[in-house]
């Protein structure tokens, strides 16, 4: 005689997920490495922030990029001349998940990263419900795109702990106000830093570099404190 | 749409629970989204639907529950449900708030069927 039993679970279905995600996240932050998940619609310029972002450092950082792909390696090839790159294609899959972060990372072979990049796929959806092990969420918002993005993308937005405003030189040329667009996402994410940059001439990279910097200090400090605290 | 490797990745913890519980099918499948969950309730069924008839999950049914976006506010402790994306406390209008439910997509509980009254492996645990 069969009966009906009912089990109680009430778990995220993604639990499994975020628990290595965390783990991740901690390891990372134990070898010194800042990991940066970088997100925009298609075409809002996360490449080329990421070459202005290696250019201006030079060799004075170690920096590698995890860039995410549906399909070609075009922009590891763009890359590839100024930091250690990996493609990580997803043969057609919106957005990335852990595992193939996973395998991008043991491409790179070393792991003795400052800063570790992780351009995802185009995207203001799906991304925005992955975490990949990321200390830093950042999202790119063109000037050539609307103002009005943050409110339509909530759930990337309320996610992201930094927006940047990018293609700054073209914004002479369109209806975008740059105080509407950082006071939208202000009112979904209150806390969240805003930068204004021009990859191409290099504007607002300094800033951006000098934050990063400072995150990066903060994740050692902590290291530093959790350290004492177990002695 | 990201629905479907999420829907695969439901089918297949529901999957685990049959077998733990040495259940012999699964008859109902509850789950609960809000809307800063990252799925959309009509995608997630035709995921479903294309999905689960090649799993142990065969027969099954879906019950999709929608829930509000709640939060508390972290200044005056008030528990508010965010309308439209404005995160603002409704009582004092402090931006600090904490979202408490409707940002996950979460399974509540399945309806398995069993041969006698079920009693979990350690596994199920």
């Amino acid at each position: 005689m069969n009966t009906t039993t009912t089990i109680p679970v009430n778990r995220d279905v993604k639990a499994e997920l975020k628990r290595q995600a965390a783990e991740m996240r901690q390891d990372f932050a134990r070898r010194g490495t800042l990991v940066i998940n970088v997100l925009s619609s298609p075409g809002a310029g996360k490449t080329s922030l990421l070459e202005a972002t290696a250019k201006h450092w030079g060799d004075q950082r170690r920096m590698a990029v995890l860039v995410g792909d549906l399909a070609t390696d075009r922009d590891a090839q763009r890359l590839a001349p100024f930091c250690p790159v990996e493609q990580l294609t997803t043969g057609g899959a919106c957005h990335l998940e852990i595992p193939l972060v996973q395998r991008g990372l043991e491409k790179l072979g070393t792991d003795d990263f400052e800063f570790l990049f992780i351009e995802n796929v185009g995207n203001l959806v799906c991304p925005a419900s992955h975490d990949l092990a990321e200390h830093l969420r950042v999202v790119l918002l063109s000037v050539t795109e609307g103002d009005d993005k943050p409110a339509k993308y909530p759930k990337m937005f309320r996610t992201s702990d930094v927006v940047i405003v990018s293609k700054m030189d073209l914004l002479p040329h369109v209806p975008f106000s740059v105080e509407a667009a950082i006071a939208d996402a202000h009112m979904i994410q209150p806390d969240m830093t805003a930068f204004t940059v021009c990859s191409l001439t290099d504007d607002g990279i300094a800033d951006w570099c000098k934050y990063l910097d400072e995150q990066r200090q903060t994740l050692l400090a902590a290291n530093t404190v959790k350290k004492t605290a177990s002695q | 749409m990201h629905e479907a490797s999420l829907v695969r990745s439901l089918l297949r913890q529901v999957s685990d629970l049959l077998i733990a519980h040495n259940g012999q099918a699964v008859e109902t499948i509850r789950v609960e989204m809000g809307p800063l969950s990252g799925v959309e309730g009509p995608l997630v069924e035709i995921a479903f639907q294309q999905l689960v008839n090649d799993t142990l999950c065969r027969g099954a049914s879906l019950i999709i529950e929608e829930v509000p976006l709640s939060a508390v506010c972290r200044d005056c402790g008030v528990e508010i449900t965010i309308e439209r994306f404005r995160f603002r406390c409704t009582a004092c209008d402090s931006p600090r708030v904490q979202v408490t439910g409707g940002d996950e997509f979460h399974l509540m509980d399945v309806d398995i069927q069993t041969k006698e009254k079920t009693r979990p492996t350690q596994a199920a645990l």
